[in-house]
């Protein structure tokens, strides 16, 4: 995992101007740290059903799968040791923990993309991924959550787990559904 | 019992795969393999049939996920792993011959605290529920397994241990990199499930035979017990959305064979394996007699603490540092924050010992009217929330000890037992009970013997003592107690003396509370550390210092430095390669000033103390801050013309939008630096800001805390009094702290949809019981008519927003 630099700044909001050399240096040890302590894991699974969680009364999550005839779940997550980090950070330095933070946001984002790459290598001929979409998006409710960490049994693959606020914890994990369909020739 | 069903002396067979082969009969994705216990019992006693066949010991009931946390089915919980049991059972009695039946123990499916929401208790009363339940059915031991937290590993124990008579097996899943998912690795495993006495440990699940060989290899050198293997067959491939495992009977049976010439007696398979794997295995083994298991003594002489993910062995061959500084005895600061249940100072106060260089931090609160035994189990879960140290728990109340001991995460040092009979017989039990090392103080009914040979003493009868309860000379560690040498001018001579016949006569570790030793008389930090250096040199294992004061730190360096245990002398050099005679401890990034002795300027804009905050120079803006009061720059002038106007120059910058969140609290830290260097120059005034107090939380259920820590440091900087409740804190708790701190002001925060009911919950229990008190509201899903709907009496759009309306409540100037 590289964790790009304009990825990190981005999340730190600043609006695409440049972080000055203070912070910049911040950035530097603190990607270091959290490179240390990030554990990556992730898990997938096709099913031939895009509703496979539910979901059909959602008019959101419908459009989205609407030419789909198959979907992938999955589930990523960065690890449970950046989150003692960020709680380490966060209690001597907020700067640092809101850095940290960003750098968390900007490696997730990046191992999901992998893992999405890594995906369509799986596809068959023809195939072709519609966008990510997660319970919590649109109308679909995040109760969902449940029934998708469920079917890919999350906890034990990838040591994700649901607080009862349907949180996932560790807090820098991705869970979503990623629709098939068959390309459409230009 | 145990010898007859996980025995020392020859080896074990357990069963293998039991979820990849329901899955070949048909399980689907995340169906709920126990209902099968009922639905479908013929395939299940079909599948502990083959491996009974195959030559299984020991077959695991289909119970797996059987705890009230993760199980959600609607047939009973009870009839699912009754049935479980039996089936086993009926399988077992079919094959006859001298087999047993597991209760099998999975994860909850839950994070446990800090990292997640769910109570240890919790975990401990799913678990516990289930263990009876298996033991009613008849069960003949328990299996704990695929275990990848250590501390619900620890309530797994516990539940079994106290819930059921029945032998103790626990294997846990390790990640590649031989860690669990929150850390721990096989010698962290090793010291918690030794400490809790579990019959057998050992590893299952995570990957193939091969990669398991060398944690293996370490597990044997870390622990005496038998160790059991349950590896799958090879690692998961995933294929068109099926999980494929590649690794067939022969090559899998030969590398079983090294793991039980590495040490392993207790073996089978996991995920992918099958009967033909077993069997192979047993055709294999039965020419195998017991592995060599070197250095299992080694294991059993070794003073081992650790937490849920770090280990650290206290020897008396080297040194370790005890941090000294969590104790309210002699501090004001931390005794108000303790009073206040201000978290996060004692927070700071943990995760500086460590980054200082402390390998164990003691964790002491007693402070006269406070709840001890709550304040210290809170105290010392807000701790670990921070730091991977193991924890010394110092207390002398035994129902404090016996709840810190439970909830702690790992196995503790525990400060401490002496040799009166009261102490020794409330303290010991449970460091048997729980696992631990414990500090032995050695004083009796009669006092503190003046003489090493009397304090030899002590610490024979507390060491025979401990004997009665299982307790071997390496689970303590003999404190030969420090008196001020300016009361008795023999003091040091005796400590020196004891310290070397303790190594000599007991084999025993040693530790010691060093500053002790000046009290009375000035320059107490350079007495302080030429006793430090005399007790290393007379073989001290741990010096309980304070990690912060840089005479002690140079002292252990030293130590380390001149008796080879810094080969090399890496960390010297690393640490003073920079060295002056001026400049004892350079601390990265501060500069040296360009000129000194100049009258600097204390206006706003274009002196160095303004510069540094506004540039978010943290270690600058104390060094400016420190010259300006060293060319006579009046306290309080400093603050008013330097620190104050660059801040709010910052902050403007922010509320314009010329200048972004993370240089806005690179500011405020900066400040917050140069203000702590001015405090310590205004007499009489202990540090305390003026306005306030203003309480913040996280509201409950929600775990998200960076907008909150944000708010913290800001309302910190800009001189306002702050008690942070931490994270996911009840309503009542808020209400409680309000009341008792007499605060006008609280900060709310919540991220998620889901968590805004209980802020709308603690808003209103706020207005009810107090009715003077304003909640500003904010976080990421709350608008300012939200907040209205919710009933707040403001909306803080951002840190700055909650700042400004501190500001128009609490009009007084700052400090």
């Amino acid at each position: 995992m590289t964790i790009d630099e304009r990825e990190i700044c981005r999340y730190l909001r600043l609006q695409g101007r440049a972080p000055g050399a203070a912070l910049e240096e911040r950035i530097t040890v603190m990607r270091e740290q959290a490179l240390k302590a990030i554990r990556p894991a992730r898990v997938w699974r096709r099913f031939d059903d895009p509703f496979v969680v539910g979901g059909a009364d959602s008019k959101t999550l419908k459009r989205h799968l609407a030419e789909c005839h198959a979907a992938y779940l999955v589930c990523t997550t960065i690890g449970a040791e950046f989150d003692t980090l960020q709680r380490r950070t966060a209690a001597t330095s907020p700067a640092d923990a809101f850095v940290l933070q960003a750098i968390g946001a900007a490696a997730i984002e990046e191992w999901t993309d992998e893992t999405e790459r890594e995906i369509r290598r799986e596809l068959k001929e023809g195939e072709t991924l519609v966008s990510r979409y997660s319970p919590g998006y649109g109308d679909w409710p995040l109760e969902a959550q449940r029934r998708l960490f469920e079917l890919l049994d999350a906890p034990r693959k990838v040591g994700v787990s649901l607080t009862d606020s349907l949180l996932m914890v560790p807090s820098k994990s991705v869970s979503a559904i990623i629709g098939v369909k068959t390309e459409v020739p230009q | 019992m145990t010898n007859g069903i996980l025995g020392k002396g020859r080896l074990v067979f357990l069963d293998g795969g039991m979820g990849t082969q329901l899955q070949e009969r048909g399980l689907r994705p995340g169906e709920t393999p126990e209902l099968w216990n009922l639905s479908r019992p013929d395939d299940i006693r079909a599948v502990h049939s083959a491996y009974l066949a195959a030559g299984a010991d020991i077959v695991y009931a289909n119970t797996f996920g059987a705890n009230a946390a993760k199980y959600h089915a609607d047939a009973p919980l009870a009839d699912v792993v009754s049935a479980g049991v039996a089936l086993a059972r009926e399988a077992v009695h079919a094959a006859g011959g001298k087999r047993f039946v597991a209760l099998d123990v999975g994860p909850t499916g839950r994070l446990l605290k800090p990292a997640g929401d769910f109570e240890f208790d919790a975990a401990y009363d799913a678990f516990a529920e289930e263990v009876r339940l298996g033991a009613e059915a008849g069960a003949d031991l328990v299996v704990i397994e695929t275990m990848g937290d250590a501390y619900e590993l620890k309530a797994a124990v516990l539940a079994a241990k106290e819930n059921s008579s029945l032998p103790v097996l626990a294997t846990v899943a390790l990640g590649e990199d031989g860690k669990l998912l929150t850390g721990a690795d096989v010698e962290c495993v090793a010291a918690i499930l030794e400490g809790l006495h579990v019959d057998a440990l050992g590893l299952n699940c995570g990957f193939g035979p091969d990669k398991m060989l060398p944690f293996v290899k370490r597990l044997a050198a870390a622990t005496s017990l038998p160790i059991a293997v349950k590896p799958n067959a090879g690692l998961p491939k995933v294929e068109g959305g099926k999980t494929i495992f590649t690794v067939g009977p022969d090559e899998f049976a030969a590398d079983v064979i090294e793991l039980v010439k590495a040490g392993a007696s207790i073996v089978g398979g996991c995920c992918g394996t099958t009967p033909a794997h077993i069997r192979k295995v047993v055709e294999s083994l039965g020419e195998w007699g017991m592995g060599e298991r070197g250095n299992s003594s080694f294991a059993h002489s070794r003073t081992v603490v650790c937490s849920g993910s770090c280990v650290v062995e206290i020897s008396t061959d080297d040194a370790i540092i005890i941090g000294e500084r969590i104790n309210p005895t002699g501090k004001k600061k931390l005794k108000a924050a303790l009073s206040e249940g201000d978290v996060a100072y004692v927070l700071r106060e943990a995760v500086s010992q460590a980054e200082a260089g402390a390998h164990v931090l003691d964790v002491n609160v007693g402070v006269p009217g406070l709840d001890e035994p709550a304040l210290l189990d809170s105290t010392i879960q807000a701790v670990q929330s921070v730091t991977a140290l193991p924890l010394q728990i110092d207390t002398s109340d035994p129902k404090a000890l016996e709840r810190a001991l439970r909830h702690y995460n790992g196995k503790a040092l525990v400060n401490s037992v002496n040799g009166k009979e009261e102490s020794m017989s409330s303290v010991l039990p449970l460091v048997a009970k729980y696992g631990g090392a414990v500090v032995a103080l050695t004083l009796d009914e009669n006092g503190i013997p003046p003489t090493a040979e009397g304090r030899l003493a002590i610490a024979k009868r507390i060491l025979a003592r401990g004997a009665e309860y299982g307790l071997k000379p390496s689970d303590f560690v003999i404190d030969v107690l420090c008196l001020a040498v300016s009361a008795d001018a023999n003091s040091a001579n005796v400590i020196l003396e004891a310290l070397r016949r303790v190594r000599a006569e007991l084999g025993c570790c040693t530790c010691l509370g060093v500053s002790n030793i000046s009290f009375g008389l000035p320059a107490r930090p350079l007495l302080n550390a030429s006793l430090y250096t005399m007790a290393l040199g007379a073989g001290l294992s741990a010096g309980i210092i304070n990690p912060l004061a840089s005479d002690m730190m140079t002292a252990y360096r030293a130590y380390r430095a001149l008796t080879g245990k810094d080969r090399t002398c890496c960390e010297w050099i690393d640490l003073f390669k920079d060295w002056t005679p001026d400049v004892r401890r350079p601390t990265s990034g501060v500069r040296q000033p360009s000129s000194g002795g100049q009258q600097p300027e204390s206006g706003a804009t274009g002196s160095r103390l303004s510069d540094a905050i506004r540039h978010g120079l943290k270690a600058d803006a104390a060094v400016a801050a420190r010259e300006e009061l060293a060319s006579g720059v009046a306290p309080l002038d400093v603050i008013d013309t330097g620190i104050v106007p660059a801040l709010e120059v910052v902050g403007r910058g922010f509320e314009s939008g010329s200048v972004f969140l993370p240089q806005l609290l690179m500011a405020a830290e900066a400040a917050g630096a140069a203000f702590d260097v001015v405090r310590t120059a205004l007499p009489s005034r202990d540090g305390a800001s003026v306005r306030g107090p203003i309480i913040v939380a996280t509201v409950k259920g929600d775990i998200h805390d960076i907008g909150k820590n944000i708010c913290r440091a800001l309302l910190e900087n800009y001189g306002f009094k702050v008690i942070d409740l931490g994270r996911d804190v009840p309503p009542e708790k808020i209400v409680e702290t309000a009341r008792r701190e007499k605060a006008r002001l609280i900060g709310l925060s919540a991220l998620m949809t889901t968590t805004v009911c209980f802020m709308e919950e603690t808003v209103r229990l706020v207005h009810e019981n107090l009715p003077d008190c304003k909640v500003t509201v904010g976080g990421a899903v709350l608008t300012a008519d939200y907040a209205a709907k919710i009933g707040a009496d403001h909306y803080s759009k951002d840190a700055m927003g909650l700042v400004r309306y501190a500001e128009t409540m609490f009009p007084a100037k700052m400090v």
